[in-house]
């Protein structure tokens, strides 16, 4: 009898991982944006692959696909994944006629008043990312000069350079560094021309090492470094390129956004601002698979994995052992809530860093 | 045979040949042709939800296709219609949010007139520059889409910007927004659609039974020979201009009446561009674009359809590209043709 049950009981989980579909829907990025449609992607086919469900992505052209694409996937879907501040609206409409599929989405803010009980979204604290990149970039730049490259200037793009900004002036504070931060926006999420050619350009007026917070675009704008460096260097080899480096101290450098993207160009690329994007697909599929779904607005930071900076695989050895040593107990401060990291233009202009001396 | 059954048969038979030279793509990705074109029929016209989707998607193309075509019998190649529609559109919502006072009956074709001045005095100024200095408009027309982009997406975040979430304006004013046909879940198809359609029958008539029509393709056809026939060419340059701006502004004004309600920095989506690859697909004739139309947006719409079964929306990207490929290259379609004809003769 108890075998049985056992064996019902089985089959029964069985058919109903089998039943278990996450689809998620790209904005018009789409997969290959090595970015935060990517990451997503990754998360969930993480958690899918744990719980035995099925797991399929849909592409969108144009904005007006948000709605007829989420509309399709939740027929079919237990739970959909809405990616990116773009598909805010459509998302709140579609899931609203789907009150039994669940929602996640990434780096959306539900809009004013409305929080559905069948959807969760993640956002991150930006800022927080962009500090890492801030303070490291001040530290490593020679010319003084670092550059912000932002697509569309939309909340998360801009929290990220409050951090970029506040990083550098902490950097500069502490360090008595004349840092100067050169601002531009491509508009555009897609295109890599526009993030090379802008990228490009900051490197003309001086800079050195340029912050790409530009989705897709940010890739021309690795490329920009990568060639840069190359011409300076004579070799796309890590080690010709961390040998100059350390002979000259000198060289082009970009900094990736929203996931790891060191590998793009090993020695190039300096560190990555990243978002736990990844981490929140992941919970979101597990809590809805668990049944302890949660609808409302989950703010992800350093603290909640949320928020960091790539482990800097290929470029460790270029950066001083103290900024590495810095920048953890900095973490540690933020952490603790006792450095404030600034979310608003108008924090970011009252921001004052504050007296820190650091134990070694 | 002759030319109206060719201009017919030319793009029929392309479209036949691209989703064939497409399998082949679809074969090499390891997956099954059958299955992928039946899920991008069943995507296009297997439901209520789908069909509402081809038609949203159809409307903009109609009008910017039209805006090309129109543009190309007149002997101009307007690359603008994408910065026009956006401006179109940004205007014509800057009326549309101030005019709740007014009744619908005054408030929609009022906003559709505002949008469309707005996308022909843009596109007015490549015809200007043309006329009067002969700065050729392809140049200018892509010039002035970034300035239309640009100024487009800093209205957006900055004057006119509200709320959290997509760029976007305010709600436009109730009054000014297009009656829905049908509601499917959360898409609405919009009445848009039939004014697209009347549109392209309006512009069919200019073009073939007016003299002012007459006018315009003669400059078209050769401005040297026109003129001396006593047709102004100037003055028909910045005309046709404007009337296909007038054309791409009404494109984004309806997106903006019937499809999102606001303005949305990334509105226009390339529907500009794509009206270059529909003008010649329908063979500039304002029925063909029609169609033209339709095949584009059924072919999207469906493609969507198609992820479903695991087959990656580029290969619609594939299809698209050869059917322009082949129509444009007509003659290999009539060299292909002419010869299975004279095999069987023989």
């Amino acid at each position: 009898m108890r075998k049985a049950l056992v064996a019902i009981f089985l089959v029964m989980v069985v058919v109903f991982a089998m039943g278990f579909k996450v689809i998620m829907v790209t904005d018009i990025g789409g997969l290959g944006d090595k970015s935060f449609n990517d990451g997503t992607w990754e998360g969930a086919l993480i958690a899918a692959k744990e719980i035995g469900a099925e797991a399929q992505v849909i592409q969108s052209y144009e904005q007006a696909d948000y709605i007829p694409n989420l509309t399709k996937a939740a027929q079919q879907a237990d739970v959909v994944f809405a990616v990116g501040f773009m598909m805010t609206d459509a998302l709140f409409k579609v899931a609203k006629q789907f009150p039994n599929t669940y929602f996640v989405g990434i780096d959306i803010t539900p809009p004013e008043g409305q929080t559905l009980p069948n959807v969760v979204c993640y956002i991150f604290k930006e800022e927080q990312a962009g500090f890492y990149a801030g303070y490291i970039g001040a530290a490593m730049t020679a010319t003084g000069k670092i550059g912000f490259v932002g697509g569309i200037p939309i909340p998360p793009v801009e929290r990220f350079r409050y951090g970029f900004e506040a990083g550098a002036k902490i950097y500069s504070t502490l360090h008595k560094k004349k840092v100067e931060v050169l601002k531009g926006y491509t508009n555009d999420f897609e295109d890599p021309k526009k993030g090379k050619d802008l990228t490009l350009a900051q490197y003309a007026q001086g800079a050195d090492i340029v912050f790409l917070a530009a989705g897709a675009c940010g890739n021309g704008g690795i490329e920009a470094a990568k060639e840069k460096m190359v011409a300076l260097v004579g070799s796309d080899k890590l080690a010709d390129i961390i040998d100059y480096y350390m002979k000259n101290k000198k060289g082009y450098f970009a900094i990736g956004v929203d996931v790891d993207q060191d590998y793009m160009a090993p020695g190039v690329v300096l560190c990555s601002a990243t978002k736990g994007i990844s981490t929140a697909a992941y919970y979101g599929v597990k809590a809805a698979w668990e049944g302890t779904f949660e609808g409302g607005l989950q703010v992800l930071g350093i603290k909640e994995d949320g928020a960091g900076v790539s482990p800097m695989k290929y470029t460790k050895g270029m950066v001083p052992n103290s900024v590495i040593a810095e920048v953890a107990y900095l973490t540690k401060l933020v952490k603790d809530g006792k450095l404030v990291i600034p979310d608003t233009e108008d924090a970011l202009k009252a921001f004052q860093v504050p007296s820190i001396t650091f134990p070694f | 045979m002759n030319n109206r059954l060719w201009a017919f048969l030319v793009p029929i038979i392309s479209v036949i040949m691209a989703l064939l030279i497409s399998s082949v793509v679809i074969l090499l990705i390891g997956q099954d042709p059958i299955v992928a074109y039946a899920a991008l029929f069943k995507g296009a016209f297997g439901s209520k939800l789908a069909i509402a989707s081809v038609i949203i998607k159809t409307t903009p193309l109609i009008l910017t296709g039209l805006a090309v075509g129109f543009g190309f019998r007149a002997g101009l190649f307007n690359i603008g219609a994408e910065g026009q529609m956006v401006m179109g559109a940004m205007i014509a919502t800057a009326f549309a949010i101030n005019v709740a006072w007014m009744p619908a009956v005054l408030a929609i074709p009022l906003t559709m007139v505002v949008g469309m001045a707005a996308g022909a005095g843009y596109a007015a100024i490549a015809g200007v520059l043309k006329a009067k200095t002969g700065a050729h408009e392809v140049v200018t027309t892509i010039m002035l889409n970034w300035i239309a982009e640009y100024l487009s997406s800093y209205v957006v975040t900055v004057p006119m910007g509200v709320g959290f979430g997509t760029p976007k304006s305010p709600e436009i004013a109730n009054s000014a927004k297009l009656p829905p046909l049908m509601t499917v879940q959360a898409t609405e198809l919009t009445s848009g659609i039939i004014v697209a359609v009347i549109a392209a029958v309006v512009i069919y008539i200019v073009l073939e039974k007016t003299t002012k029509g007459y006018e315009l393709k003669g400059t078209g056809f050769n401005p040297y020979a026109a003129e001396y026939g006593g047709i102004k060419i100037s003055q028909n340059i910045v005309l046709a201009m404007a009337i296909s701006g007038a054309l791409s502004g009404l494109a984004g004004t309806l997106e903006v009446m019937g499809v999102h309600h606001r303005f949305l920095g990334t509105l226009s989506g390339g529907k500009g561009f794509d009206g270059i690859s529909i003008a010649l697909i329908g063979q500039n004739n304002p029925i063909g674009i029609i169609f033209a139309a339709l095949l584009m947006g059924s072919l999207r719409t469906g493609s969507n359809e198609m992820q479903f079964v695991g087959v990656p929306k580029h290969i619609i990207l594939i299809v698209q590209a050869i059917i322009i490929f082949l129509v444009a290259a007509d003659r290999i379609v009539r060299t292909i043709l002419i010869r299975k004809k004279r095999v069987k003769a023989s």
